[in-house]
């Protein structure tokens, strides 16, 4: 029997299975996603030879050196990397991928077209700090494809395993909620009865949600594809998928949160790849970044900060007035340093995220004779998603993305290169059978042993029902506040939404302005 | 803006077509394992600056044959274990040579405990490790004190609970493993690590 269903709960099962709203407002209740504001901008007093020490080249050193640099600091920044861009990371023919304990060469063609993000690859629309910067910095962008709904949908425990397309499961999965909605109005006792002309409304919006018959029922929808026919004869509606089926498998709820809120459409993404970024930065600063610098020792003094590096076999050193430090927190407690016990405790708080992609170079675009540009098919496996390139529309070849593991990346982490390569070609095959055969060069990327940065992003929460306790907060204020004045941490990690580069770029400003309040209040 | 960067025949292993590709080598050790190798909490690789050249040589082969750090359990020893794997014999002595190098700090305390049974249970220990757990070559023992005290704590619990000290061929490790049968729960590892930290006062 249907059990009865009030008018809230009604109204929320409507958001959860369509509605947005809710959880972008959630972004902006956090103080990360602005609302409604500008982009935030940076009005800096003259530097007057003042001097930084940058500590690690992430787009949030990048930007803090760029800002400075305009207001005419004297800016350095160390990296212990042979690159800038940290987790911007764009991996094309030759690229060196220094995973510890897996060090890998692309070999994909050496082509524009040919490439793989490997850590940022999506810009939301309304990150505007981060497409302010795009523009400034002359960065080309281009339209993502997030939802694509041409794409594959495949689980093992659903119709045998036979993948389908997304829209078909879609639609269905829309069609018979609907038709469940609609007999939850007749049937049920309203806590707050709706008028006539309310529960009309509503019961047609009800309708064109589910594609439903006048008689409230579902019986199939041509949103879900023709199965044949279509322009020059009549379409041939694709049978329906049993909702008993469609239960089979947990994506119902993945596939309509995937693209709400920050994946939610539209998503950017640069021209020939995210270091695109890294490179507009570097054409402003570039000269300011000493490369294979790895920081050993953080000395906070009251008239400035010392830093010793090791480069090129020596321990070298360097004083500045101020300090920007985006090294990883889990790396910033293996440094020498001489920061005060609750600074310590939080630094140590922090937990370092876990997160593994992986990419083939496709011989041919086999998906695009299946209908798909761009987007994203999902499995319900391991290996869970493959993105299908915007870039390079018909040309011969391009680069998939083969896996991704946001939540969990050390099932793959913790295999050999080989065991990855296999994994991946097994589940993919589910969805494209002749898979094995169209792909090769295969790239992988465990972020947990990434060089110099050992883990994806940031872990403030314990766990997602708990949220942010207010001792996690606590912890969080005193990292973003300066230790005596003058080491700032920064970085996406300093932020209530981590693994976003927006957050990046707004921790480095809200220091840069916290510096400057300071300053300028400062008597002479 | 990738730097050129010239051939190293080493430590490439793609020889052809491997021009101006961006080189690397073994020395990647400091990033886990902190400054000067002194340890890193935030990423739970322990204290190398200081250790014995044996040891170390040991634990690293170990590694590599997967006689330590193979226990699906193992979180940590997992992480350690694949950083051995690819280690010839000569990055294993280079290393060795670089440690050598390295300023000793003796770690931070982390962990307190009850001195006192502490010390009743370290007595066992120290027929091995010496009353001031400096260690003894002779009986393959290394040295304790001045190691972080949060890394002798996981390897008390690894060697009880069979993650460590269990593979055929570890026969150093089998021999302490029977030592740990004398702590009896989280409290006495506590303690007995309490008291080793005590001794680099
Ligand atoms: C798999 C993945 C997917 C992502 N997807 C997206 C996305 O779609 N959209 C988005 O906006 N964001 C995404 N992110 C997050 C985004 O990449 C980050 O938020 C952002 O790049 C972080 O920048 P940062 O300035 O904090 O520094 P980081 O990128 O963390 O850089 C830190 C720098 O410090 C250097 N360093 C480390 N140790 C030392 C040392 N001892 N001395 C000197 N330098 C040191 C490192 O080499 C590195 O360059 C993703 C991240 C990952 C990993
Ligand atoms: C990805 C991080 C990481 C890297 C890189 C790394 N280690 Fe480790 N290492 C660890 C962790 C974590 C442990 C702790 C294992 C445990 O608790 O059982 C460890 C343990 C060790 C031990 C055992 C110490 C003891 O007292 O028995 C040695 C020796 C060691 N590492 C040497 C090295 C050397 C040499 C390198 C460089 C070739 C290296 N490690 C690189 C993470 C790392
Ligand atoms: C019979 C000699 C012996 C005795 C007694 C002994 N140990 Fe050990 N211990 C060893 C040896 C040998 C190793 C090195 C094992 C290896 O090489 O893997 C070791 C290793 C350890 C380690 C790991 C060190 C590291 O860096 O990974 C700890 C911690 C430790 N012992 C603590 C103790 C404590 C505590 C006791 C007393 C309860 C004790 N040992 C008693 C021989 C002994």
């Amino acid at each position: 029997m249907v059990k009865p269903v009030s008018r809230r709960e009604f109204l929320n099962l409507l958001a959860a299975a369509g509605g947005a709203g809710a959880v972008v407002k959630a972004g902006a209740a956090l103080g990360i996603m602005p609302a409604d504001a500008a982009a935030s901008t940076l009005d800096l007093a003259a530097g007057n030879g003042r001097s930084a020490v940058i500590l690690g080249g992430g787009i949030s050193g990048l930007a803090t050196a760029y800002e400075l640099g305009k207001a005419g600091w004297d800016c350095t920044i160390l990296e212990a990397s042979h690159r800038c861009g940290g987790r911007i990371f764009t991996v094309r023919h030759g690229t060196l991928i220094d995973e510890l304990g897996n060090r890998q060469y692309c070999e994909f063609d050496d082509e524009p077209h040919m490439y793989f993000n490997a850590g940022a690859a999506r810009i939301p629309n309304t990150h505007r700090t981060l497409l302010g910067y795009c523009k400034k910095l002359g960065v080309e962008l281009e339209i993502f494809i997030n939802e694509n709904k041409t794409c594959w949908v495949q689980d093992d425990a659903m119709l045998g395993g036979k993948p389908v397309r997304n829209i078909e499961y879609t639609t269905h999965l829309r069609g018979f909620v609907a038709e469940m909605m609609a007999k939850a109005m007749h049937e049920t006792d309203m806590d707050e009865p709706f008028t006539e002309e309310e529960a009309g409304t509503l019961l047609g919006m009800i309708r064109s949600f589910g594609d439903l018959s006048e008689d409230n029922v579902y019986r199939g929808s041509s949103n879900a594809g023709y199965a044949s026919g279509g322009f020059l004869s009549p379409g041939v509606q694709n049978d329906i998928i049993a909702f008993r089926d469609l239960l089979k498998t947990p994506f119902a709820m993945r596939l309509l949160s995937t693209n709400e809120g920050e994946t939610g459409p539209i998503l950017l993404q640069p021209r020939g790849g995210m270091d695109q970024i890294t490179e507009g930065f570097l054409r402003q600063v570039g000269d300011r970044v000493s490369y294979r610098a790895t920081v050993a020792s953080i000395q906070v003094r009251d008239d400035g900060v010392e830093v010793a590096y090791d480069q090129d076999g020596a321990r070298r050193q360097i004083r500045a007035d101020y300090c920007f430090n985006c090294i990883p927190t889990h790396l910033v407690t293996g440094l020498d340093h001489n920061f005060p016990a609750d600074y310590v405790r939080a630094l140590k708080h922090v937990l370092r995220g876990e997160a593994y992609k992986a990419a083939f170079q496709a011989k041919e675009r086999f998906w695009e004779k299946q209908d798909i540009y761009g987007g994203i098919s999902w499995m319900n496996n391991r290996s869970q998603q493959i993105w299908y390139p915007v870039a390079g529309i018909h040309r011969q070849k391009g680069v998939i993305l083969a896996a991704y593991d946001y939540g969990g990346g050390m099932y793959h982490t913790r295999m050999t290169q080989q065991e990855r390569v296999e994994a991946h070609l097994a589940d993919g095959e589910k969805v494209h059978a002749d898979y094995r055969d169209l792909v090769e060069k295969p790239v992988t990327v465990g972020w947990h042993r990434m060089n110099h940065m050992l883990g994806c992003s940031a872990r403030w929460r314990r766990s997602f029902r708990e949220g942010w306790t207010g001792e996690t907060e606590q912890h969080y204020r005193t990292l973003q506040a300066p230790v005596n004045g003058r080491h700032y941490m920064i970085g996406d990690q300093i932020s209530m939404r981590s693994a976003w580069m927006e957050s990046a770029l707004l921790s480095a400003h809200w220091a840069m302005a916290d510096l400057d309040r300071r300053l300028r209040n400062a008597p002479a | 803006m990738t730097r050129l960067a010239l051939i190293c025949l080493l430590c490439i292993p793609f020889l052809a077509s491997a021009a101006e590709r961006e080189p690397f080598d073994d020395r990647y050790c400091t990033t886990c394992h902190g400054t000067d190798g002194r340890g890193n909490e935030g990423v739970q690789a322990p204290r190398l600056a200081g250790m014995e050249p044996w040891y170390l040589k040991r634990q690293l082969e170990n590694y590599r044959d997967g006689v330590r750090g193979a226990h699906p359990d193992d979180i940590e020893g997992l992480a350690m274990q694949p950083m051995a794997a690819g280690l010839t014999d000569e990055s294993i002595q280079d290393i060795i040579e670089w440690a050598g190098g390295w300023n000793y700090v003796p770690a931070e305390h982390t962990i307190s405990g009850d001195l006192d049974a502490g010390r009743a249970l370290y007595q066992p220990c120290a027929t091995c490790h010496g009353a001031n757990a400096e260690g003894n070559e002779a009986l393959g023992a290394p040295a304790l004190a001045g190691q972080n005290d949060w890394y002798m704590v996981t390897q008390l619990r690894n060697f009880l609970a069979g993650y460590r000290g269990v593979h055929p061929r570890d026969v150093y490790g089998a021999q302490m493993r029977v030592m740990t049968t004398g702590l009896n729960g989280e409290n006495d590892i506590n303690n007995v690590v309490a008291y080793i930290n005590s001794l680099s006062d």
